[in-house]
């Protein structure tokens, strides 16, 4: 049993198999139960499993450091308050996501604030630096690079719609199966699958802007010929 | 380069490309999926223009974990929550108990207050009827203009009666 701690284990002692010879599913199912009996340390268990996820879920929507920690809280405090309401017929942690997303936009709409927007451009250097690793295929080494990688990214991200962003780091950079979002945005796989195909093609077309600002883009390309 | 962006993926197949570029694809999906693509451009220009996202976007770290931290700092919160409620529910019973007393005051006030206003109102009606009775002709009691004052004044009423009936 090595993610469970001993007094959660003990506390589990009521529930008829004992939680180390459980599946993760069989596990997570006990906590839950005995988070909904009071057991408090269970619920502690279930936010320490879940926290990164719920964390990056809500910076995919919000992209502000200082509100996710906020949101994040308010998110598990809903699910304590609510959580001998859920009746266990659907995985914990896609009631829980979904909780997460609606908390999110709860908040945009009550601070009347749009989701982070970058209003500087990007320098000539930091385009270069990262076709440069792409084209590549290396890592990126030391923190610097990795924090100007990130906001290279997240400039090129902001300019898809919302969606489109929101798929795009749950699915590449959160590892979120495409399952999971299909359960969390209420869509269909396949919808989910085509969505996030046209959300990379659209990300290249502001690559490739970007990095060769003199080339037709595809969806330039697109237009013109729908024009003519 | 720019021909290459000139078509699009046929959109029956994006569902298949979006597995084939995540490296989820197998099977008879794979199978499909490659036929397709050796009669078909426009797919895989459009495959192959989306083939750099996954590492572009693998590039930056993922959110990194709050920590263990966090966890208790919801559970402390979790627990002032608690405390204010069972604060709250030492004094609820006082506090419906006053509500309750307030609004039966506020029941009761009106009650006097309808109660008053209606004996007002009937006194009213009272007081109107009696003036407006003051105000009627008596019909019934003789004219005290046609009353004779005097015995001569009876003879000349007498006298006027008897002419009038001839």
């Amino acid at each position: 049993m090595p993610d469970v701690p001993k007094n959660v284990a003990a506390s589990a002692s009521s529930v008829a198999i004992p939680l180390a010879r459980r599946t993760k599913g069989e596990e997570e199912r006990a906590l839950v139960r005995l988070a909904q009996n009071g057991t408090e340390a269970a619920f502690e268990e279930l936010i320490r499993r879940h926290q990164q996820r719920v964390f990056a879920l809500v910076g995919s929507i919000l992209r502000r450091r200082e509100d996710v920690e906020d949101v994040a809280q308010q998110v598990f405090l809903k699910v304590f308050v609510s959580i001998k309401r859920f009746d266990l017929r659907s995985a914990f942690s896609t009631w829980l996501y979904k909780i997460t997303v609606n908390e999110c936009w709860d908040y945009l709409r009550k601070k009347k604030v749009r989701p982070l927007v970058y209003e500087a451009d990007l320098s000539e250097e930091q385009v270069s630096r990262l076709d440069g690793i792409v084209s590549a295929d290396r890592p990126v080494t030391g923190a610097s690079e990795q924090a100007e990688v990130k906001e290279t990214l997240d400039w090129l991200l902001e300019k898809l719609p919302e969606q489109d962003q929101q798929l795009l780091i749950l699915k590449e950079m959160e590892g979120f199966s495409v399952q999971e979002l299909a359960e969390i945005l209420d869509l269909n796989v396949n919808t989910v699958k085509v969505r996030l195909f046209r959300a990379r093609s659209r990300l290249m077309d502001v690559y490739r802007r970007r990095t060769n600002p003199g080339t037709t883009v595809k969806a330039d390309a697109a237009r013109a010929e729908r024009k003519s | 380069m720019n021909r290459d962006y000139k078509t699009s993926a046929c959109s029956e197949f994006e569902a298949l490309l979006e597995d084939s570029v995540s490296g989820e694809i197998g099977g008879q999906d794979a199978v499909r999926l490659s036929q397709h693509l050796k009669g078909c451009a426009g797919c895989r220009e459009a495959l192959e223009y989306v083939a750099l996202t996954p590492r572009l976007l693998r590039l930056a770290e993922p959110s990194a974990d709050p920590g263990p931290g966090f966890a208790r700092d919801v559970m402390a919160r979790i627990r002032s929550d608690k405390d204010i409620r069972a604060e709250k529910s030492f004094w609820q019973p006082l506090v419906s108990m006053g509500w309750r007393f307030a609004a039966t005051a506020t029941l009761a006030l009106a009650l006097l207050v309808a109660y008053d206003s209606t004996s007002h109102v009937q006194q009213g009606v009272a007081g109107t009827l009696a003036l407006e009775a003051a105000h009627i002709p008596d019909v019934f009691s003789p004219d005290p203009a046609r009353v004779p004052a005097s015995r001569d004044e009876v003879l000349m009423m007498v006298a006027e009666n008897e002419h009038g009936n001839r």
